[in-house]
């Protein structure tokens, strides 16, 4: 189709336009794109691309001319802008643009065409959430169109799907919980629409399950907790083969302890979560090969108590000690069975002054906060015992969120960005059923942030900021964590996927993240020597 | 020229000296091991299934340490005794170098090669304590039958 039989003035001035033969009659209401009228103009659906294709054209003609411009602007004849088409046509023959003789000449790159035609899409759709659907296009164009709108409805739905939760949220913060539960009924159907296998979809569902949990079953966590240790011990351990935050954790704390414990004869590690023991091989391998020949290795390790009379800690100590066996590591093994990490007392760890004792805490810290900060707060306790074994260094991996704000608002929108983050980032991966159970794992973590309060609630992350300031009022001083330890962490990164997670050092400290959104941060901390017994106030 | 051929196919020691004498690389093992030596891993594992003589001097661990160690400097003693323990040569190339020294070979820094032997050493430290689990069949442990955590090297992931 010729540019100029398409080109028919609208009602409006357009005295410029150099239609030939156009029929002057009035384009029908309804073919006029609806998103660009709510801008101000006025095209006609159909010409959509050849006024994208002029546009760009004009565009052309205007940055190899600028001499030009002042004509323009002095001798302008006032053009109706509102209709696009003409007023585009009119500044072109201004140019002195010849006009084309077939329509071959407007072979642009399709995909630039798309792009602006998706642009007005994207533009337009905070305003218009309704999408236009009468649109005769040639055919490939209406395909992609197509998928255009499928894709904008979806993510339509998606942000509607964010803004119920907020609102329900602040519902539930506000004590209206009557118009929070009705909210849930509204999202659980509008999650029929979304696609709920990847992206704001899952997410969504986990937080409307645990928002419902909250509203219906009251705070005290329910099924969230309600999971067995062992239970736990297979998630964890699915999660730590399904991405890579575990693993940063371990090598990264490793690194650091391999390095505290050089010269050492006698060391001495306490595990704050044993599970699978799946740190220390790698440990035990390094020390096995250091130059010097390996330590005398202790490894106390504490966890849960198991049921049933099965003595889970000794046996993983058990083939902690075969592997140290087999490498020639001298080695001895302690389990300690607590429940919870404030009941642990240091005279159970049985540490010899004479060793170097390093502190291992991979995302156990958060559990001992409490919502009031009194003064012998189980964090406190716990962390002045440490400072008590005076050790070479202790590690500390907890998660970057600040999931611990007293207002469960705030509370909520930091644990949704961040669980989406972790969500993309698991997409990444792509074996099963490591895949499903780690999500199973997060699942639990979110549910216990949003749904849970008091004691049950333990999930109480803080960014690493706050632990700094609390470490270090506490009697620590950061240990950097050094080259190689970033070097390694780079290297593992890669070998998970080369993009999209990413490495970065904050003053010594290692944060791993996805698209720099920091998720999982790791530190090293020495207990500063000759500290004063009383708290300071801070 | 024919009838000499002839003969010498059916003679076992060869006493006629021929002008061509026919050389047969089997009835040389040390030259054999030297070339096998000098071969990449996906040549060696082709190379262990010519004949059972080949397969059986492909085996031999040693051939599989070079690989190991062929872009850095050789390592001290006792990263053998331990690579021994932990499963061998050819189960750390097959299972964690060869893995990482092709997925790091994108983005790697010519400094990094010792680095990726000692992070290859450390995966295959891990592995083999999941395979030590599999095997002490306690009924809590045997979720999995074989050991995964080196199942993010096998597979290529793609964001």
């Amino acid at each position: 189709m010729l540019r100029y039989d398409s080109t028919s003035s609208s009602a409006g001035s357009s005295s410029g336009s150099l239609s030939s033969s156009s029929s002057s009659s009035k384009p029908p209401q309804q073919d006029i794109d609806g998103l660009l009228a709510g801008a101000g103009y006025k095209v006609r659906s159909s010409e959509l691309r050849q006024v994208a294709q002029r546009l760009e054209r004009l565009e052309t003609a205007m940055g190899n001319s600028p001499a030009d411009f002042s004509q323009l602007a002095s001798d302008a004849i006032l053009y109706n802008p509102s209709d696009l088409a003409c007023w585009v046509d009119s500044l072109l023959t201004e140019f002195a643009e010849p006009p084309p003789t077939c329509s071959s000449d407007f072979i642009v790159d399709p995909v630039n065409n798309q792009t602006v035609v998706n642009s007005a899409w994207t533009a337009a759709e905070p305003h218009t959430p309704q999408v236009h659907q009468n649109i005769t296009y040639d055919e490939q164009q209406s395909l992609d169109n197509q998928l255009t709108v499928v894709t904008a409805m979806e993510e339509d739905s998606g942000i509607r799907l964010v803004h119920m939760l907020m609102t329900c949220a602040e519902c539930v913060q506000s004590g209206d919980l009557s118009l929070a539960a009705s909210l849930i009924d509204d999202m659980q159907g509008l999650l029929t629409h979304v696609n709920t296998v990847c992206g704001i979809g899952k997410v969504a569902g986990h937080f409307i399950d645990a928002l419902s949990r909250r509203i219906f079953q009251g705070m005290g966590g329910g099924s969230v907790n309600g999971g067995s240790a062992f239970e736990n011990e297979i998630l964890y351990h699915h999660f730590y083969e399904a991405c890579p935050y575990l693993k940063f954790a371990h090598f990264t704390a490793n690194q650091a302890i391999l390095e505290a414990f050089d010269g050492h004869d006698c060391v001495h590690v306490v595990d704050f979560n044993l599970m699978h023991g799946l740190q220390w091989p790698a440990l035990i391998q390094a020390l096995a090969l250091r130059p010097g020949g390996p330590p005398l290795l202790r490894l106390t390790g504490i966890g849960p108590p198991s049921p049933d009379g099965r003595d889970s800690l000794r046996e993983i100590g058990l083939r902690l000690a075969e592997l140290a066996r087999s490498v020639n590591v001298r080695f001895a093994f302690r389990g300690v069975a607590a429940s919870r990490l404030e009941d642990v007392k240091p005279w159970m760890l049985q540490v010899n002054p004479k060793e170097a004792v390093a502190v291992n805490s991979i995302m156990q810290l958060h559990r001992l906060l409490g919502s009031e900060q009194t003064r012998n707060s189980p964090i406190d306790t716990v962390l002045s015992w440490i400072r008590g074994l005076n050790p070479k260094i202790m590690t500390v991996v907890e998660q970057e969120a600040n999931h611990n704000q007293p207002g469960f608002l705030d509370r909520f929108t930091e644990a949704l960005y961040y669980y989406s983050t972790m969500f993309d980032s698991l997409e990444a991966c792509r074996v099963q059923p490591e895949k499903a159970l780690a999500e199973i794992y997060i699942q639990r973590e979110i549910g216990n942030v949003v749904s849970c309060e008091g004691s049950a609630r333990v999930e109480r992350h803080e960014p690493l900021a706050k632990w700094r300031r609390r470490l270090s009022g506490a009697g620590f001083r950061a240990l950097h964590l050094g080259s190689n330890a970033f070097k390694q962490a780079s290297m593992l990164l890669t070998l998970f996927s080369a993009e999209g997670y990413s490495v970065e050092e904050n003053e010594g400290c290692l944060s791993l993240g996805w698209h720099s959104s920091p998720l999982i941060a790791a530190s090293a901390w020495q207990a500063v020597p000759a500290w004063d017994n009383h708290m300071s106030s801070s | 020229m024919v009838e000499n051929h002839r003969r010498e196919d059916h003679e076992t020691g060869g006493e006629n000296k021929e002008k061509r004498p026919k050389f047969f690389i089997n009835d040389h093992v040390d030259i054999l091991i030297e070339i096998l030596e000098r071969l990449d891993g996906r040549s060696l594992c082709v190379a262990a299934s010519v004949c059972r003589l080949w397969c059986t001097i492909a085996r031999n661990d040693s051939l599989w340490e070079n690989l190991c160690f062929s872009h850095v400097s050789p390592p001290p003693s006792s990263v053998r005794s331990v690579v021994l323990a932990l499963g061998g040569y050819k189960r750390l190339y097959t299972g964690c170098v060869r893995p990482v020294r092709s997925r790091l070979g994108r983005v790697r820094r010519a400094s990094w090669a010792r680095d990726e032997v000692q992070l290859s050493l450390s995966l295959f430290c891990v592995d083999y304590y999941e395979r030590l689990g599999g095997s002490n069949s306690n009924g809590r442990l045997v979720e999995k039958s074989s050991p995964s955590s080196l199942m993010f090297l096998c597979k290529p992931v793609n964001v």
